[in-house]
């Protein structure tokens, strides 16, 4: 099976196709890794994190020359790996070939994309049906975000969400009780977890996003005493500087999707601890300025208003 | 064989148009006639359809709050449509019983060839009434219509003849609307098109939107991006931000003029039940993805007017309080 995995996965770093049948043997694999993962995966530093990728297969690439190649570099993705790219389905395979190969050496978080409704939307579904003319390979890979854990502790001192904080959440335990074999619901602890914003208020407010909540420092302070932890890292929020650091820097913003969408000149990052909690900010910039040679031929149009 | 810019340019309008089909097909707007120019319909992201959606309805309601104005006066008034493409617009207006004494659109012969193609079907036949093609169908006449085919680069040399020789009539207030159109021309024939409006035309407003910013990181994606579809925005260099736009109508013979980007728009200029029922109808995904977008374009719009005093005071021109409702006191 390794041997198998391993031609897979040189495949799929090359940017190239596995079959559905594949696919489909892949998925369920992962799936019996992950369900043996706890809604809040306890992590040992040394450990880099990252944030969206968003299908953006090239500055995944890109993202592993800086950060060091897995299983060399033990890393955390903290979701939202589909969508709004043209590669979804060469990124998603890749780290879930790089999480059956490897296990202890790679952890993936679930993001707000990671959910069959929001595929539909933005890309992924659309991605699928191009690639491979059926719903099955979208169909596997839905059943395995089922699976996907929703947060991580790094030496029981960094919480690692996608989104962040939700006012029904104030222990971390409580986070056990999710039953997250399931799509992402519209509301609840599970969709605020994925959904929700730190912002510069006190308390909580409705988000204009339409789902999960906004925070504020107030409330991530009072979350990190209650449950002895120093910071939250989370992805969810495109900043063009790639890194921001919110609350005296107990909440931080990894973005890992250099030039978003191929459109929003932004520049990424991923953030490195070691063994004692160090940490270090490494930041990219596209593999390629040149969208001709990354978008494939067929590609959608870009988004401007003409 | 690569497409000439202005091959480029034209297509630019069947973008446009199967923008505003996704965001009426989305919920966004209510446009029955959006059909009638799309072959093949195409799902837009939801922060094009919410852009499309701010852009029209932005538009709608400084194009009625003009009309508003004259009708207040009892002064019939006409709207010019500068590369009109495939705009709803007159459709729209004449549907609701708000259509001007005469609308005139203008666009490339390649693109009003299609339009009157599109508006001889029924339910766009019903409203335009009897209606006279010419030039081998690239135009229409009708009582309150009016299709021409023309290059804006020749505004004041072919165009305006053939419009004054339909019933436009400078001394009636005038309502000049470019969407997308000037920014794709070199700035000093856009500007030529802006000089001989503000000095022939004595009571008037002009309503452009256009990208702008193009400095900044997004800006330059942007504007690396569209060069690679073949598709030059030579106007932006020249007016970069909204201060520039501005300052152009107003060195232009234009009496005031305000712009507002479509962040702005949003925020500032669209009613919090609008914002609440926008919200419902997809989830937006990445909000600073939409601030982007919106801060790199914008709505201008400017007028002049005749005021006619007793000698002594002039009166108030009317077109000054011309302006977007502001609910940003309001809280969302």
């Amino acid at each position: 099976m390794s041997s198998d995995l391993d031609t897979q996965i040189q495949r799929l770093r090359r940017c190239e196709l596995i079959s559905e049948k594949e696919v489909h043997q892949l998925c369920d694999k992962a799936c019996e890794i992950l369900i043996q993962e706890s809604n809040v995966q306890r992590i040992d530093a040394p450990v880099t994190i990252c944030g969206d990728i968003h299908g953006q297969f090239h500055d995944l690439i890109e993202l592993f020359r800086v950060g060091g190649e897995c299983p060399e570099t033990n890393y955390l993705f903290m979701g939202d790996f589909v969508d709004r790219g043209f590669y979804s389905v060469e990124t998603f395979l890749l780290l879930l070939a790089l999480k059956v190969r490897y296990p202890d050496r790679i952890t993936l978080i679930r993001g707000n994309h990671e959910s069959r409704q929001i595929t539909q939307v933005y890309g992924f579904y659309d991605e699928c049906m191009r690639k491979f003319g059926s719903v099955d390979v979208w169909r596997h890979c839905c059943d395995v975000f089922d699976y996907l854990t929703l947060a991580a502790v790094i030496d029981d001192r960094v919480l690692c969400v996608h989104g962040g904080l939700s006012p029904k959440i104030t222990r971390l335990d409580q986070i056990h009780y999710i039953d997250r074999k399931q799509e992402v619901p519209h509301d609840g602890p599970m969709c605020d977890l994925l959904w929700s914003d730190p912002e510069d208020i006190s308390g909580w407010a409705s988000s204009p996003r339409g789902a999960g909540y906004l925070f504020g420092g107030d409330v991530a302070a009072m979350f990190l005493q209650v449950n002895d932890l120093h910071m939250i890292a989370r992805a969810h929020q495109l900043v063009m500087e790639g890194y921001k650091s919110m609350f005296d820097d107990t909440v931080v913003t990894v973005w890992s999707a250099p030039n978003y969408c191929y459109r929003c000149g932004n520049v990424a990052s991923i953030l490195a601890f070691d063994d004692h909690l160090n940490k270090e900010v490494l930041f990219f910039t596209a593999a390629t300025q040149d969208n001709a040679s990354t978008l494939p031929s067929r590609a959608p149009a870009l988004d401007y208003f003409l | 064989m690569r497409a000439s810019s202005d091959d480029v340019v034209r297509g630019t309008n069947d973008d446009a148009s199967l923008s505003r089909l996704s965001a009426v097909t989305a919920g966004y707007l209510d446009d029955t006639f959006a059909k009638l120019f799309v072959r093949r319909p195409m799902r837009r992201n939801p922060i094009i359809n919410r852009g499309t959606y701010l852009r029209t309805s932005a538009l709608d309601k400084l194009v009625s709050q003009f009309a508003a104005v004259h009708a207040s006066l009892g002064r019939p008034w006409q709207l010019v449509s500068l590369g009109a493409g495939s705009d709803t617009r007159y459709l729209l207006m004449k549907t609701s019983g708000q259509q001007p004494r005469k609308y005139f659109e203008i666009d490339f012969a390649e693109v009003t060839t299609r339009k009157a193609m599109a508006l001889s079907k029924p339910s766009a036949q019903k409203l335009l009434g009897t209606a006279q093609p010419g030039k081998g169908g690239a135009e229409l006449y009708a009582d309150d219509y009016c299709l021409l085919a023309g290059d804006l680069r020749h505004f004041e040399q072919e165009l305006v003849p053939r419009l004054e020789q339909h019933g436009f009539d400078r001394e009636q207030p005038t309502l000049f609307l470019a969407e997308c159109v000037l920014v794709y021309m070199l700035p000093q024939d856009a500007d030529r098109v802006l000089r001989w409006t503000s000095t022939h035309c004595p009571t008037a407003g002009f309503i452009i939107y256009e990208p702008c910013q193009p400095d900044d990181a997004f800006g330059q994606v942007m504007v690396q991006n569209l060069r690679g579809r073949g598709v030059e925005l030579p106007g932006l260099s020249q007016y970069p931000d909204l201060l520039a736009q501005r300052t152009r109508f107003l060195n232009l013979g234009w009496h005031g003029a305000t712009a507002v980007d479509m962040d702005q728009v949003h925020d500032r200029h669209t009613a919090a039940e609008e914002l609440r029922r926008i919200a419902k109808l997809e989830l937006l995904d990445e909000l600073e993805e939409w601030r982007l977008l919106a801060q790199h374009y914008g709505i201008v719009w400017a007028w002049c007017e005749e005021t006619k005093g007793d000698g002594s005071t002039a009166s108030q021109p009317h077109l000054a309080h011309w302006q977007l409702p502001d609910y940003s006191t309001t809280t969302i």
